[in-house]
């Protein structure tokens, strides 16, 4: 009985939601929003006098756009990617697990593909994580800090 | 024990020789980041030029670690690692990851394995060293293009941009371009029928030029145009025309890489153009000559 209910719920999802259910709308973000992006957080890294790496991935956690500032220290390319890599597929601030491992949660180490380090963020629109930004080099607060000032960036921007 | 003690002594040696030796230490060139950003925007500008399918640009400094990257709209995401690969080979051997490609095509297959403890050594054609003054300072890869030729001769081309950079100090990014007079029967004649004056032959983002400079000629209306990148700066000089700005395009085309037109626009408002008015008209605004009154001239400067 309860398998027929749902046999017969998935046959009139398909007949409604053809179109619907098969596709999805998706935002991506450009080459040229990641620039804007990145060129908020240098503006806020200068203003601070930070010498960092900035990295900016898409949704899938791909890099777009990678900045080294002068005198940022060269390790600081990969824990950037790897900083902007962690927020964009586990769609939240890399801080969240960093916090987790500070507070006892150490198998949080172990997550796949992400950094427990706090200096990733989410570029996100209209709720949708759309990629983000890892910013390595100073502080971990000044590198989120300075992943911030670039990913608000994004509420300023248009489809064409 | 001992080995303190030689470790100290050696250490004193060192000191008491250390008094700047000339050959102790090197003055260095190094590549900054502005100097990495204006390498690949001269890669993209050709990326552009000769319209490749996309393309992820590296460049990584003389220890072959990544100074700037950018993937452009499309480009397969794996492209953005092999770039890298690619400019750090081309960095760490001061060679053309070309050679290392045709060598192992030509039967050294154990060259694949050179890579050893170095990360992401990529023997794939598209790197290229960055060179000043005979000094390798960097390397370019670039990798997703239409093939790996295509990725090869637009690296080449980024590489090549560095000779019209300076030194930080000298001047602003690059070396003067040459001055450019056109004699008024070139300009007159430009006018009879419209033309480029400066910027024809070129791609307009010349990694030393961010301007054309058109000679304008208008008989009838023309259609909405929206230019993503280039801001256009008018001068009227004959005839009059309404012209629109602003508002919503509708049945928006793509005509060209960062162009695009449409038949009609929603709102905006309109101006009538007289001779001496100035128009400057920012990128992504969409503008339309929707009447003229003939024949129309007018001094175009387009900035990117």
């Amino acid at each position: 009985m309860v398998r027929t209910m749902i046999s017969t719920t998935i046959a009139v999802a398909i007949l409604i939601g053809v179109a619907e259910a098969q596709l999805v709308e998706k935002i991506g973000l450009t080459l040229d929003g990641a620039k804007r992006i990145a060129a908020a957080a240098e503006a806020k890294a200068k203003a601070e006098g930070a010498r960092v790496v900035i990295a900016v991935v898409d949704d899938g956690g791909s890099l777009l756009l990678l900045q080294r500032l002068d005198d940022a220290q060269v390790a600081s390319v990969n824990v950037g990617i790897d900083k902007a890599r962690t927020a964009a597929i586990y769609r939240r601030p890399s801080k969240v697990f960093e916090d987790q491992v500070k507070n006892g949660r150490i198998s949080a180490l172990a997550l796949h593909g992400a950094v427990a380090l706090q200096g990733g963020v989410p570029i996100i629109i209209q709720g949708n994580v759309i990629g983000a930004i890892g910013v390595s080099g100073e502080t971990p607060q000044l590198d989120e800090d300075i992943a911030m000032a670039g990913a608000v960036v994004a509420v300023t921007f248009t489809k064409p | 024990m001992r080995y303190f003690n030689s470790t100290a002594v050696g250490l004193l040696i060192a000191l008491a020789a250390s008094p700047i030796h000339a050959e102790s230490v090197s003055d260095k060139r190094g590549l900054t980041l502005d100097g990495a950003k204006k390498v690949i925007a001269a890669t993209v500008a050709e990326a552009t030029r000769v319209n490749a399918p996309g393309g992820s640009i590296a460049v990584v400094d003389d220890g072959g670690n990544l100074l700037a990257l950018e993937r452009l709209d499309q480009t397969f995401a794996a492209s953005a690692n092999i770039a890298i690969g690619k400019a750090r080979t081309a960095a760490l051997f001061k060679k053309p990851t070309k050679v290392f490609e045709d060598a192992i095509k030509s039967g050294r297959t154990s060259m694949v394995t050179l890579g050893g403890d170095l990360q992401n050594f990529t023997p794939l054609q598209g790197g290229i060293p960055l060179e000043w003054e005979g000094k390798v300072i960097g390397a370019i890869g670039v990798s997703g293009a239409a093939s790996a030729q295509q990725d090869e001769e637009l690296a080449f081309v980024g590489a090549k941009s560095l000779d019209s950079m300076d030194m930080a100090g000298m001047t602003n990014g690059h070396a003067p371009l040459p001055v450019i007079y056109i004699e008024s029967q070139k300009v007159s004649a430009a006018f009879t029928k419209g033309a480029v004056l400066v910027g024809e032959d070129e791609t307009m983002m010349h990694a030393a030029r961010n301007y054309m400079v058109h000679a304008s000629h208008r008989d009838k209306a023309g259609i909405v145009e929206i230019h993503e990148f280039d801001t256009d700066i008018l001068y009227v000089l004959k005839g009059s025309a309404q012209l629109s700005t602003g508002g919503t395009p509708v049945g928006t085309k793509t005509i060209g890489p960062h162009e695009f037109r449409a038949p009609a626009v929603n709102g905006g408002e309109t101006r009538k153009l007289v001779p001496g008015d100035v128009v400057i008209i920012p990128n992504g605004v969409p503008h339309w000559f929707r009447e003229v009154e003939a024949p129309f001239d007018y001094y175009v400067v387009k900035v990117r």
